[in-house]
């Protein structure tokens, strides 16, 4: 399996270029923003990613599971940014935020505070490594689950069955062993899908995907998407720069206009604050926050396997093999060779034309990873 | 465009080392590292492309921060984060010979930190900002004195005589002493329009306000302007324009330079916060501009500048006939359409009592903390607003 990165790289986290003797703070903007996949040539392992603002964690399976950091390192090394060994032998999962790593081994979790020279974890749970909840993944613990910010460790009722969760900016996103969605955190811009703008203390389920299965749940800086059982895709939050896959105001003004983009967002008015449930539109209606589920098209019709979110863009892969991606694509983490953003899901043609099958993507706040491996030929 | 630079340059520390950077905590070290290598930048000698591309980095990183919890929780940290990009977006933006687009895109660029960031280094986004609108050839017009002819005359013959009921309208009171206004109006909370208190103002004399005069002073710069005919209506919205881009669309048919031609009313030392506490807002508008019924947490003296405005005022202790919004982000306004009611959803409103007035140029209003007031303007109008405590 091979796995691929593009998107924001000003940390290196992406992918080292040679140097032509120059400095390092002249970083050219080809350099920052990796609009195209590219190889990340230490993964041609099966292993996995996840990725903070500025660092990159990966985490080999096969070999001796170590973690290994790319990107901003001050704390950890000399001030070079190259690949660091964090000792994580043994480690079977890892997840990373701008602050914390946190690394999940079979008979311990632990908490990694990058910002200090500590040479022990900030937080450290005991687990029971007989119990059948060996198989959670991060950010999913025993018991509830961990977040980077002060408390560490929340509780979550057993009742709820969690099979998998999702971190957001400001909010949660739950799928239980039943296939119900659970939403809480912070509401402003729609990202709970219960219709306000209100926060939830505790989780709520989503009423309006009551009666339907749901297999997957990611969540971005202000949006949430999960799969259906059938491959397609629910959609929900903040739309400004088409991250939810529906028409949005301030991208046609930015296209027109050369304008800074955020000013274009500010300068969106939220047109409409979308309720319904899979409604349909006869005429263009903008969508700024969307705060009910909403389905999205891929077209052409097809099954998706995997989401993920990252700041403010999506990107998903089909049981096909194809990789799509939308949203804001400012530093290239839509890997459409362009630094556009979009408001439709659209195919990254690299992948087919280098022949490969795209089988999992996992996305940082500003980029993207993927992994993939090469397509049989019959 | 190379005085523009020395100016600028003047304005800026002399050294990377006498340029503070210093961040709480809360602020991760890889957003320091990129601050830093900014700053490094300005005081060296890359190219003003690369330079803009990484105060962009820290510009986008810190709004998305922003944009994080209600802004009131919003860490101020992250607040001056974004200044400090924008301020390293700006100077870039006029380092090597720029040209009037990249002048208006770096006041474009000040305008937005001093909306959304947090003041650094002295208020040095304010000096920026001047010195760019230097650079920008100004539609330099004297002040049209027919305009100002015209102002005082309206003043003189009141168009609106017969829109308000004797009975029902606002006591007015000219130059009323310190203690004389306290004692009859300010604690009794009595609403009450003083008249004759903002003669003195540059805004009436020296710099008569006019769109013309408003074009020159901030024609380029960038204000929040509020969408649609109420603020209760489904499409009403915010947006970010140039007073030039919204006295076109919208008129033709948090600028300093027109606080020098307002004064702080002498009454607000009657409160208990500072002069710095008192949030003093510019509102400009078309004729037929309604804020619906709505009270506000502070004292308000409401000054009218420009043309005319009819007001209604109800008392906070009626506020049960009034129907307030039951939502928390609309518990301060009523449901009410006051001219035109809804006598079914809303019986109890046409017994609730009321005052009313038009507000003309150089009248002063006084709205009690708390009192509701809805607003009509009757043409092209200008006010200042001063909430205190």
């Amino acid at each position: 399996m091979r796995w691929f990165g593009f998107g924001f790289n000003a940390f290196t986290q992406t992918y080292v270029q040679e140097k032509s003797g120059e400095e390092d703070s002249c970083s050219s903007e080809r350099e920052v923003k990796v609009s195209v996949p590219v190889e990340l040539h230490s993964h041609a392992l099966r292993g996995r990613i996840s990725a903070s603002w500025s660092r990159t964690a990966s985490l080999f399976l096969d070999q001796d599971q170590c973690v290994y950091l790319a990107g901003f390192c001050a704390s950890i090394s000399s001030g070079s940014s190259g690949p660091v060994t964090v000792d994580t032998s043994g480690c079977k999962d890892a997840i990373i935020s701008e602050t914390h790593l946190s690394l999940a081994f079979p008979d311990r979790i632990e908490s990694w505070d990058l910002q200090s020279k500590n040479e022990a974890p900030s937080w450290r749970m005991e687990i029971n490594t007989q119990s059948e909840n060996s198989d959670l993944k991060l950010p999913l613990v025993p018991g509830g689950y961990i977040s980077s910010k002060s408390p560490v460790f929340h509780s979550l009722s057993s009742h709820l069955q969690a099979k998998s969760l999702a971190l957001g900016g400001e909010h949660a996103v739950l799928l239980t062993v039943a296939g119900a969605v659970y939403t809480w955190g912070q509401g402003s811009h729609g990202q709970l899908g219960h219709g306000g703008l209100v926060p939830e203390e505790e989780p709520r389920t989503v009423e309006a995907l009551w009666g339907m299965s749901m297999r997957s749940v990611a969540a971005g800086g202000w949006h949430s998407i999960c799969i259906g059982d059938g491959g397609d895709l629910y959609v929900w939050g903040w739309n400004e720069s088409g991250q939810l896959g529906l028409p949005s105001r301030g991208l046609r003004k930015t296209s027109q206009q050369k304008t800074d983009p955020q000013e274009a967002f500010l300068t969106e008015p939220p047109s409409k604050v979308s309720t319904c449930l899979g409604e349909e539109l006869h005429e263009e209606v903008f969508i700024s926050i969307q705060a009910f589920p909403a389905l999205v098209d891929v077209s052409p019709p097809c099954e998706i396997r995997t989401v993920s979110c990252g700041s403010r863009h999506t990107a998903a892969v089909t049981t096909t093999g194809c990789l799509y991606t939308w949203g804001w694509g400012e530093y290239g983490q839509l890997g459409h060779q362009t630094t556009t953003s979009l408001d439709e899901p659209q195919c990254v043609e690299f992948f087919s034309s280098q022949n490969l099958h795209v089988v999992d993507v996992v996305c940082g706040p500003w980029n993207t990873f993927t992994a993939a491996v090469k397509k049989e030929v019959h | 465009m190379t005085s523009l630079w020395l100016k600028i340059s003047a304005a800026l520390p002399p050294n990377e080392e006498q340029f503070p950077l210093t961040f709480s905590d809360k602020v991760p070290l890889s957003v320091v590292e990129m601050l830093k290598l900014a700053r490094k930048q300005l005081y060296g000698n890359t190219t003003s492309a690369s330079q803009i591309l990484n105060a962009q980095i820290i510009v986008d990183y810190s709004w998305e921060r922003l944009n994080m919890g209600t802004w009131r929780d919003v860490d101020k940290e992250w607040r001056r984060v974004y200044s400090y990009g924008c301020l390293f977006k700006a100077v870039a933006l006029c380092r090597e010979n720029p040209l009037e687009e990249e002048i208006l895109q770096a006041i474009r660029t000040c305008d937005m930190a001093l909306l959304m960031g947090a003041a650094i280094m002295e208020n040095l986004l304010q000096v920026i900002v001047c010195i760019l609108q230097t650079g920008i050839r100004k539609l330099a017009k004297e002040e049209d004195n027919s305009e100002n002819i015209e102002a005082k005359k309206r003043r003189i013959a009141s168009p609106h005589v017969g829109l308000i009921k004797e009975d029902l309208s606002v006591p007015r009171i000219k130059c009323p002493s310190l203690e004389s206004f306290s004692a009859n109006h300010l604690l009794p909370l009595k609403p009450v329009i003083l008249e004759g208190i903002i003669d003195h103002w540059p805004a009436f004399n020296k710099h008569p306000w006019s769109i013309e005069y408003l074009r020159s002073v901030a024609g380029c710069r960038t204000v929040p302007v509020e969408v649609g005919s109420r603020y209760t209506d489904e499409d009403w919205s915010q947006t970010l324009l140039t007073v030039n881009e919204f006295i076109d669309k919208y008129i033709l048919n948090k600028i300093p330079e027109l606080k020098e031609d307002i004064r702080i009313p002498d009454y607000c030392c009657l409160g208990e916060g500072d002069e710095d506490d008192i949030t003093v807002n510019a509102w400009f508008g078309p004729q037929g501009t309604v804020s619906p019924l709505h009270q506000d947490p502070q004292q308000n003296f409401l000054a009218q500048v420009v043309g005319s405005k009819y007001i209604r005022l109800y008392s906070p202790e009626d506020t049960a006939k009034l129907y307030p919004h039951d939502s928390q982000l609309l518990h301060n306004t009523s449901q009410v359409e006051v001219e035109n009611p809804d006598a079914e959803r809303f019986p109890e409103f046409v017994k609730a009592p009321y005052q009313e007035c038009v507000l003309q140029p150089g009248d002063v209003l006084f709205i009690p903390v708390k009192h509701w007031h809805y607003v009509r303007s009757l043409e092209v109008s200008f006010s200042v607003s001063f909430w205190w405590s």
